[in-house]
């Protein structure tokens, strides 16, 4: 598999009047391959919308180079900077920006009409497009008298009637309601196996971007924190930010002695767990609320019993003491104990991590504010 | 259900006869009142066009409209009209786009002057410019003469290009104050998307930018056709020394000349109706030319638009839009000042040739301190006057829609499309003495019966816009909390578009300050207006005291917008 | 605060009955939530509680006082009923600060000025909202807004709060932090709150009790959450609340069979009453589990990550049934493959009457 999207060691710093200057893309390198999707997903202002913009055209960068489809299209060095028509890009916007004044075909030709193609061509394209994205029948409408769904639909079909060899996708789902969100990112998978596109997708939503991903780039306060598959991203975080930010997180502050981890506030108890070689003294260990199994007393693990009991709508979730914690465990309604009953609580692989990180919190809240 | 509608529905059933009387109160009295202001005057021109005496007589109608001299009129007026808004538009739409598009310098200052040509009155600015430019005796003119030892005035500012010149400076800011804001206000991904679809920038101004701002250009454009045809002012004061009449000087002169008898008002009337004629015809082909849709383009996260880069153009573009602020503001009120300090018309503007006297003689007059006070009360009471009434027109419409709300609404916008001469006539003919025994011919209140029609519709809109904004659940919430019906319009609803209102009150009175072109015909001796007192001094031959009065007109104006924006600028509400 | 009781509400329009016989009682404390599809008569009842409109037959009771009265011809007007409401988009006067808004009711009481004061402000204690008293609504957040509803609807001493759909004007975020505001005041203020949604999951997050009603304007299960969610009381309920999968029960040669097309046995215990077939199975997706040892085959169609679960759509005979698999299952029993046969078990299966022209999954 080629690379098909290169960022090398890109950087873009802005001057704000209240903040002064800001990094707002700290040294990205990437490549993206060849027909993969590829998602951006972070907090506001982590960098994933400047990155995609830069790639786009529409910024320039402070620093680096960025080559799409073997062709150098920003260089710093070079001083070379190619205009968004000359990059042969698709992109999606959040906001769909269908054109109100075109129909529904006037929208989806309006690329082959500046690619001056002629008349057959380009009705059998646009029919071709309108077709795959379920809009046949509607050319003459206008998108104003469409629901968002659609908009959204003509967005896509304009994007892929030139046949790009990247998309962009700008948070292209966040204006559609829940139930729509999800058909529109299966009709987004289909579209890509049937066109053959490589996708970068931009996102805060981490279910939406895990669903949708063969790799992803998780980044925070413009730099880049972790590159992997969904799976493994989900499953091993390498901080407490990308864990905390994938999915539900609790955290258990523990104590090493003896090659053992115990929970804060209990000497006795130790954790039912292989201490990793080089941990501190001090560790933290993470995991997620659904991945804790609680079984009866006698069956192992760390014995404790139910603080409490919350019954949510597709789960229950039980506070269990760990130390002078209080661990969150989902469990499916199926699973019941009750207040005060006594219970075992397992941690199935967990992961560890440093016990400090307040600096980074701390940088993020200033963050912010921009 | 039957959250939207329902409200009032509900209603009756619950308290149902109390708040029925107040609604149908007020249904009742704003019909009253538009018939009385609006449809009385407009009936009594189509009647006084066709019949006389109770007679149906088509004779003077015909004779009328086939003269040459009128056919004529109505050429010139078309003529003008066409080409104002066609150039206007053009200029408006391109300053706009420079100031909102282009990474022009200066861009706050420069939004600021634009908006002034609106402000300054279009009759002045034509006075200054047959100062300069007049076929025989403008001072730039005689200048340039001298200078290159010409045979003729090398300009001559009483044509029909004069008259499209003087009126394009003052109504391209129609245009150009509508497409800025919705320029500002574009979703930029709408450009951004084409671009990414392979256009390059000037492809993107002519096939999304200019085709979404269209509405907007649109609205201006009908504006500046709608104004030009109307207009009595500048084709007035450039075109009657050539002779060249427009459909509103025509009418003018036809009353004028017959000394304002019945049998002229009767041509008048007779020529209004072939002027209402042009304007609906001019407004259904403009209809027709850009059936302006209405989009939604403001959606999506605010992001700041790229800005296009001028480059080597910027200098040089600046510097033709500060020269146009110049040539259009600058030097008119320059030449004004400078001539009412001159002693007498024609003589060289040199310092011994300057003195104050006109101002003591302008002052001196009866006439002068009576125009300006007139005209301050009759602005003032029809501010206020059509500030109560549009509102409560618009109350009636958007909150209690009767039944018959869409005649309404017509009837209220009807002036609007009407030009302020034609309004004049039908007046005169309405009440000077043939409904009811009512004259009120010659004296103040005709004009402000004049005035009330013409500017009802300007209140009615800005209350609509705010009455709309007012959701219903506030007033609801009222109720809830053991308002009255009453109550709860005078706690909630009125404070709420107060400030709507307030400004429907100035977008009136400023205008009605300035006004002529319906006083002109209205006046009586003692009820001068501002506009009519310097018209009348400069028709016979006073230029340095017309001048003057003019000077101290403009001063006024600025001083009223001034105070104007302070108070507005900083109001809460919806 | 007090009991709000509805008796026998019929309402029309025209010939269009939207409320018929309707019998529902909130109990004094509690938060009520009172969801249905849009359309449903929610709206509509909650109007005739406030007096906006009028039944045609029926009693509102509200503690000991009746509100309203078909029979007895009692019509207590709107501003002398006493309840507090919240609109949907909070109906905050915008040119008042939020010390006017919430002393304007009280004005409207003629209350002497040092008794309005006083109480205004204690409102204002209760929703946290003192500081921002001299503030117009348009400097405050959308929760702040809201805030200041709810303080305006309680600083007259309703005996109700009443809240129209309050948050659906905002994203999901904020939408949390709402419910998490409304459930902290009313626990401190111990107020009865009538709650409207279109929305289950809010409103099954936020309530003490629910009472659902369908699209027909009859009520169809009154009880906590967790009764309705564990034992929901028709289809219409276990439809309404989450996602859930349907498979027709048929009886053959004696055997209970899922008619999926093909015939598949099933192995399980049924309900007496489905033991001759003619029911529905619905099951929802967290309650299928994967078990090797199951009869009931099914083929793996896609299989998704999605963070927390994994989301699969399995090929049972004809029918697509779609699973949730935790990832504390995937992670000690392993994930199934796309193209995959596997076997399931449907844990906590229900059973309803088949709906005429066939059960849809």
């Amino acid at each position: 598999m080629a690379d098909q999207i290169i960022l090398n060691h890109v950087t873009k710093r802005f001057t704000t009047k209240t903040l002064g200057d800001i990094v707002a893309v700290d040294d990205f390198n990437l490549s993206v391959h060849e027909g993969e999707c590829f998602s951006f997903l972070g907090p506001s202002g982590c960098g994933k919308s400047t990155t995609l913009r830069m790639i786009a055209g529409f910024e320039d960068l402070t620093e680096g180079e960025i080559e799409l489809c073997g062709r150098l299209v920003s260089s710093s060095k070079k001083n070379l900077y190619i205009p968004p028509e000359e990059r042969g890009l698709g992109m999606v916007f959040q906001a769909f920006a269908v054109w109100p004044h075109m129909n529904v075909f006037e929208n989806v030709a309006f690329p082959l009409r500046i690619q001056k193609l002629n008349k057959t061509e380009i009705n059998k394209r646009v029919a071709e497009a309108l077709h795959h994205t379920s809009l046949t029948g509607l050319e003459t409408v206008f998108p104003g008298d469409l629901s968002g769904g659609q908009q959204q639909r003509i967005a896509l079909a304009r994007a892929i009637v030139t046949n790009p060899k990247v998309m962009l996708l700008d948070e292209p789902l966040s204006n559609l309601d829940p139930k729509l969100r999800e058909t529109m990112r299966f009709e987004i998978k289909a579209l890509q196996r049937k066109f053959n596109f490589t996708i970068i997708f931009v996102t805060h939503d981490q279910s939406e971007a895990m669903a949708i991903s063969d790799r992803m780039m998780v980044c925070d306060m413009g730099k880049i924190m972790q590159i992997d598959t969904p799976e493994n991203l989900y499953n091993k975080p390498c901080n407490r930010f990308v864990h905390n930010f994938l999915g539900e997180s609790t955290f258990i502050n523990v104590e090493i002695r003896d090659g053992k981890a115990y929970p804060k506030g209990h000497a006795e108890q130790a954790l039912d767990l292989d201490v990793p070689a080089d941990a501190a003294a001090e560790m933290v260990v993470a995991t997620r609320p659904n991945e804790i199994a609680l079984t009866g007393p006698g069956e192992g693990g760390f014995a404790t019993h139910i603080e409490k009991r919350i019954f949510l709508t597709d789960r229950t979730e039980y506070l269990v003491p760990v130390g002078n914690q209080l661990l969150k465990v989902q469990t499916p309604h199926r699973v019941t104990f009750s207040q005060g009953e006594a219970c075992c609580v397992h941690l199935v692989d967990p992961m560890w991590y440093p016990a400090d990180d307040e600096e980074a919190e701390k940088e993020r809240a200033r963050r912010q504010l921009v | 259900m039957r959250k939207t509608g329902g409200v009032s529905a509900d209603l009756a059933a619950v308290d149902g006869r109390k708040r029925l009387n107040m609604d149908k109160t007020m249904t009742i009295i704003c019909f009253i009142l538009l018939v009385i202001i609006v449809v009385i005057p407009i009936v009594m021109i189509i009647y006084n066009a066709f019949f006389n005496e109770g007679k149906l007589e088509v004779e003077m109608f015909v004779e009328q409209v086939t003269d040459k001299k009128n056919l004529d009129a109505m050429w010139n007026t078309l003529q003008i009209a066409v080409l104002t808004t066609i150039l206007g538009t053009i200029m408006g739409v391109f300053y706009a786009w420079l100031l909102g598009r282009s990474d022009i310098p200066a861009k706050g200052l420069m939004r600021a002057l634009f908006n002034i040509p609106y402000m300054f009155p279009p009759f002045l600015g034509a006075m200054a410019w047959d100062m300069m430019f007049n076929g025989r005796s403008g001072y730039i003119n005689k200048f340039l003469r001298e200078l290159f030892h010409l045979s003729s005035m090398p300009i001559n500012i009483n044509s029909i290009w004069g008259i499209v010149f003087v009126e394009v400076s003052y109504y391209f800011p129609f245009v150009f104050m509508q497409v800025v804001s919705a320029l500002e206000r574009m979703d930029p991904t709408l450009e951004e998307s084409a671009r990414i679809a392979g256009a390059r920038q000037r492809q993107v101004i002519w096939k999304i930018t200019l085709p979404l701002v269209k509405p907007a250009i649109s609205a201006g454009a009908l504006l500046i056709l709608t104004t030009s045809l109307a207009h009595f002012g500048v084709p007035a004061i450039l075109g009657y020394a050539k002779r060249i009449y427009t459909l509103p000087t025509r009418i003018y002169a036809v009353i004028y000349n017959s000394g304002g008898s019945f049998d002229g008002i009767r041509q008048g009337a007779a020529l209004s109706v072939m002027l209402v004629v042009v304007v609906s015809a001019a407004l259904i082909l403009q209809n027709r030319i850009l059936s302006a849709g209405s989009y939604d383009i403001i959606k999506g996260k605010s992001m700041r638009p790229t800005l296009i880069k001028l480059r080597g153009a910027k200098v040089p573009l600046f510097l033709l839009a500060i020269l146009t602020l110049v040539l259009i503001v600058i030097v008119p009120l320059v030449m004004i000042i400078l001539i009412s300090f001159l002693k007498a018309y024609g003589l060289p503007l040199a310092l011994e040739n300057f003195t104050l006297d006109q101002y003591r003689t302008v002052f001196g007059m009866s006439g002068t301190m009576d125009s300006i006070r007139n005209s301050l009360f009759i602005s003032i009471t029809a501010g206020v006057v059509c500030m109560f009434l549009g509102t409560l027109v618009a109350y009636v419409v958007q909150k209690i829609r009767p039944k018959g709300k869409g005649v309404l609404e017509v009837i209220s916008m009807l002036p609007y499309a009407i030009p302020g001469t034609v309004l004049s006539i039908g007046v005169i003919l309405a009440w000077s003495g043939r409904i009811a025994g009512i004259n009120l011919y010659n004296t103040i209140w005709i004009i402000l019966v004049a005035y009330l029609a013409r500017y009802l519709s300007f209140s009615m809109k800005t209350s609509s816009a705010a009455l709309l904004q007012v959701h219903s659940s506030l007033e609801e919430a009222s109720w809830v909390c053991g308002a009255s019906h009453t109550e709860s319009l005078a706690d909630i609803t009125l404070p709420l578009i107060r400030p709507a209102m307030v400004s429907g009150f100035f977008l009136i009175f400023l205008p009605a300050m300035r006004e002529v072109t319906t006083s002109i015909l209205l006046y009586g001796p003692h009820t001068r207006t501002l506009g009519v007192q310097i018209y009348t001094l400069r028709d016979a031959g006073m230029i340095p005291q017309a001048a003057a009065l003019a000077t101290v007109a403009i001063g006024i104006i600025i001083i009223l917008n001034t105070i104007v924006t302070k108070l507005t600028k900083d109001r809460k509400g919806v | 605060m007090a009991t709000v009781r509805f008796e026998n509400i019929t309402f029309r329009y025209g010939s269009n009955t939207v409320l018929e016989n309707f019998s529902l009682e909130v109990d004094s404390g509690k938060i009520v939530c009172l969801v249905g599809p849009s359309g449903c008569g929610k709206t509509t009842l909650v109007r005739a509680l406030l007096g906006l409109i009028k039944p045609e037959t029926g009693t509102i009771t509200v503690g000991d006082r009746v509100l309203f009265d078909a029979k007895k011809r009692v019509n207590v007007p709107p501003e002398k009923r006493n309840i507090g409401i919240v609109f949907q988009d909070y109906a905050v006067w915008p040119h008042m600060t939020v010390l006017e808004n919430v002393c304007y009711p009280l004005k409207k009481q003629r209350r002497p000025k040092d008794e309005i004061q006083k109480r205004a402000m204690h409102a204002l204690e209760q929703v946290h909202m003192t500081e921002y008293a001299r503030h117009l609504p348009n400097q405050l957040s959308g929760g702040q807004q809201q805030r200041v509803a709810i303080a305006r609807a309680l600083v007259v001493d309703s005996d109700v709060l009443v809240m129209d759909e309050p948050i659906t004007n905002l994203d999901a975020k904020l939408r949390e932090e709402m419910l998490l505001e409304i459930r902290m005041i009313q626990s401190r203020l111990n107020a009865t709150i009538l709650y409207i949604t279109h929305d289950q999951q809010s409103a099954l997050q936020l309530c003490d009790k629910m009472a659902i009603m369908e699209p027909d304007g009859s009520l169809c299960q009154y009880g906590t959450d967790e009764e309705i969610i564990l034992r929901p009381a028709n289809r219409f309920t276990f439809e309404f609340i989450g996602i859930s999968n349907f498979l027709p029960l048929v009886r053959e040669n004696g055997q209970l069979m899922l008619d999926c097309g093909e015939k598949i046995p099933y192995p399980d215990q049924v309900a007496d009453e489905a033991k001759n077939g003619g029911y529905d199975l619905g099951v929802r997706p967290n309650d299928i589990v994967f078990d090797p040892q199951s009869p009931i085959r099914a083929k793996v169609d896609s299989r998704v990550f999605l963070g927390s679960e994994y989301n699969y759509f399995l090929s049972l005979g004809q029918k697509q049934v779609r699973v949730q698999q935790s990832m504390l299952d995937a992670r000690t029993k392993g994930v199934a493959n796309e193209g995959e046969t596997v076997g399931i078990r449907l844990l906590n299966a229900r059973f309803y009457p088949s709906q005429k022209g066939g059960a849809q999954a």
